[in-house]
């Protein structure tokens, strides 16, 4: 029999995937992983409490084994210190995919191979087909973006059951199944940062760090406008809470420079650039290119995929020229590459904004 | 339906079909509450009064000190709460110093904690490498303020079983009251606790083929103890209408435990060399507790690059039912106390397995964990631990 790992956060999302592995037959074993410490659990991160419960309700309504797994140094040294250091190198970078890279498909995966298990499903939004990783059928939930790092061997030991479904279907087979989390609330923003303050968590874990020093906001000619409270507080684009007094238009950090501890801010045409540099550039496609192509580019989630030359480089890196320019290009974030037909090819991290 | 090895003894213990044929009247037709007067109930009663002798029989004390409670946990608490409570109230307040060992089950450790928040202040004794509590060092620990001293009589984790009589006469000694968790114990090894000389002495249905939801708590003649269940049953010990059907097959299960006692001890302690054995073939392993003063049918060994939870699921999917730690706190990879207090490095305790035979265990589930635990290991060891 074909045994299936399903990792379940206890929402509705994987709920109905471990359902629907179950269901198609497959010998299904869910695993809800706890990644913060016991005691700092209380605000919804993967692996609290309430959501440890959950993910167990389901499964005991589906007659299938469940296990949590405790992952919370590995989630602490793979996925938080990382996000702290980049934050204060004034980058914004994606957790998300860090935790998919290192925890649910790198740990998780040869865990449930050890386990004896074929394939480890998850109930993120996108498609399979034949081992290519394309984007979901609802354009709204897609989430292929996180998915970009996994390697075309992860991927042929993945199933996303919940790849052809739109939200609101996959409410509906949740309630027709009577599973316990069927009209449970979506996941918000970070998953270990309490009230959505990443600022507020950053200052918990680094408060004397060099990023912190108050410096000179200037705009793009260099001319002063005020004080910034540490860089560390900023991310490119933002527009809220600069407190520069008024201007006839919005203001948006459009650069940071670490060695002059200067945030450079700029109105909204000045956020638009050419490209970007892009590093450990991974291939989900077992036959990667090599030279120049021409496919689409998502710059963080929810961005449309905007038309793009690719220059794969040397040392896994990547040069990518946008045909228009894009807004708040951020270096830490992902850069994934898309076909016309959805398909995801690969990725790496933003390095360096250009053009 | 797939094979089922059940190697979880110290956890809970199938229910012996003596011991279901005996409860089954009294959740059918005696249902009779042994306080009535009237026959139905005199009928509840005997049952209870039979039981009562029953289990003192297995421990060697009078029918008249036990006491019938929900559980070890409760008895455990009965103990500790109550006689702290009675030592404080007959000392105007002046005793409030309670001593235990660094390796006792949560059940013990719970209501110390509690007791400390109330305004006791605790002592923990340390165990040595085999978790044994040296005598000499609870004599020293002890306090003119101390109102009692708990050492559990064999620990669930790894077995080691504690010179039990030569801590209760430490104690005698300073007229110190001593309570021992004898949950594991009883049943398995021969306990006599007018020879040992405790004052309460806790155990558990469950861990000795009754259902869960009873036990049982030996108060020693004359020992103070204040009721933590208000009520006239059970000689205003523990008030509550008494469990009878759980009651009798507790009674029951204490009964066959004692008759088979020594037979039981032998044929578990052949099976778990065998088991032992096949352990420590596997390189990098090692066994704990105290090679010779141990539970016959615990055997807790630690793999070395293994993560032992993750090892519990590598056998449950192969049908085989083992632990990594106490069942209260599996899921967790945190190191147990227990091989904490015994200096256990962490490399170790983060390996662990503890497998337990009791009732019903035999030679053929033995072998079917050997079968499967050498790959299982090798199988995690390449995923390594995630620290």
């Amino acid at each position: 029999m074909i045994r299936i790992v399903v990792a379940m956060s206890g929402g509705v999302d994987s709920s109905v995937a471990a359902a629907l592995v179950a269901r198609a037959g497959y010998e299904t074993i869910g695993v809800t992983l706890r990644l913060m410490p016991k005691l700092e659990t209380g605000f919804g991160c993967c692996g609290s409490p309430k959501d440890i419960d959950d993910a167990k309700r389901v499964c005991e309504t589906l007659g299938v084994p469940h296990y949590t797994l405790d992952l919370a140094e590995l989630f602490e040294s793979k996925v938080i210190r990382p996000f702290v250091d980049e934050y204060l190198r004034q980058r914004t970078p994606n957790p998300c995919v860090e935790c998919n890279r290192s925890v649910k498909f790198g740990y998780l995966l040869a865990l449930a191979r050890a386990w004896g298990a074929d394939a480890v499903a998850t109930g993120h939004y996108a498609r399979l087909k034949k081992g290519r990783l394309y984007r979901a059928a609802d354009e709204e939930k897609d989430q292929s973006y996180f998915l970009y790092s996994l390697t075309p061997a992860e991927l042929s030991k993945l199933l996303l059951p919940l790849g052809k479904l739109s939200k609101a279907e996959v409410r509906r087979i949740a309630h027709r199944l009577g599973l316990a989390t069927a009209d449970k609330e979506e996941s918000q923003e970070i998953c270990f940062v309490p009230r959505r303050d990443y600022r507020a968590f950053l200052r918990s874990r680094a408060s004397n760090a060099a990023a912190y020093e108050p410096g000179e906001v200037r705009d793009g000619s260099g001319a002063p406008l005020g004080r910034h409270e540490g860089l560390a507080n900023y991310t490119i684009g933002q527009r809220r809470g600069l407190r520069l007094g008024s201007f006839p238009q919005p203001m948006y950090v459009t650069g940071m420079d670490s060695g002059s501890n200067v945030l450079t801010v700029g109105p909204r045409e000045q956020t638009f650039r050419g490209g970007l540099e892009a590093c450990g550039v991974s291939w989900t496609v077992s036959d990667p290119p090599v030279a120049a192509f021409r496919a689409r580019v998502r710059i963080r989630h929810r961005h449309a995929p905007a038309q793009a030359r690719i220059t794969p480089l040397a040392d896994a890196r990547a040069r990518v020229d946008f045909d228009e320019p894009q807004r708040s290009i951020t270096p830490g974030q992902a850069a994934v590459f898309y076909a016309d037909d959805g398909e995801l090819l690969g990725g790496g991290t933003i390095d360096k904004v250009i053009g | 339906m797939k094979r089922r090895v059940y190697l979880d003894h110290n956890a809970t213990t199938p229910i012996r079909p003596e011991v279901l044929e005996a409860m089954l009247p009294y959740l059918r037709e005696r249902y009779g509450n042994p306080n009535s007067p009237y026959w139905l109930g005199q009928e509840s009663r005997a049952a209870v009064e039979k039981a009562r002798a029953q289990v003192a029989r297995l421990v060697n004390a009078k029918p008249s000190e036990i006491v019938f409670t929900s559980c070890g946990s409760e008895s455990d608490v009965l103990a500790i709460a109550g006689a702290a409570q009675s030592a404080f109230e007959r000392s105007r307040g002046a005793k409030r110093h309670i001593i235990a060992s660094s390796i006792e089950h949560d059940a013990v450790r719970g209501i110390l904690e509690t007791l400390r928040r109330r305004g006791f202040s605790i002592s923990i004794l340390p165990v040595d490498e085999h978790g044994r509590v040296d005598p000499q060092s609870l004599r020293k620990a002890i306090q003119d303020d101390t109102a009692l001293v708990s050492v559990m009589h064999a620990n669930n984790e790894v077995g080691t079983v504690q010179p039990i009589r030569e801590l209760a006469a430490v104690c005698r000694q300073e007229g110190v009251p001593f309570h021992t968790d004898a949950v594991q114990s009883a049943g398995k090894i021969p306990i006599d606790f007018r020879d040992i000389g405790a004052d309460f002495l806790a155990i558990s249905g469950h861990k000795i083929n009754a259902p869960k939801g009873v036990g049982a708590l030996v108060v020693r003649e004359g020992a103070a103890l204040s009721p933590v269940i208000t009520g006239h049953q059970e000689k205003n010990r523990r008030g509550g209408t008494e469990n009878v059907a759980s009651i009798v097959a507790l009674g029951k299960a204490c009964e066959l435990a004692q008759s088979e006692l020594a037979a039981h001890a032998k044929q578990l302690s052949v099976l778990r060399k065998r088991l032992e054995e096949g352990c420590l073939k596997i390189p990098r392993s090692r066994l704990n507790g105290h090679p010779t003063e141990r539970l016959p049918g615990t055997c807790h060994v630690s793999f070395e690059g293994v993560d032992g939870f993750q090892l519990v699921v590598a056998l449950d999917l192969e049908g085989v039912c083992a632990s990594s730690g106490p069942a209260c706190s599996s899921g967790v990879s945190e190191p147990s106390h227990v091989l904490e207090a015994m200096g256990v490095e962490r490399r170790w305790s983060t390996g662990s397995l503890r497998l337990s035979l009791g009732w019903g265990s035999t030679a053929e589930d033995v072998e079917c964990l050997l079968e499967v635990l050498q790959g299982a290991v090798d199988r995690l060891r390449k995923v390594g631990v995630s620290i």
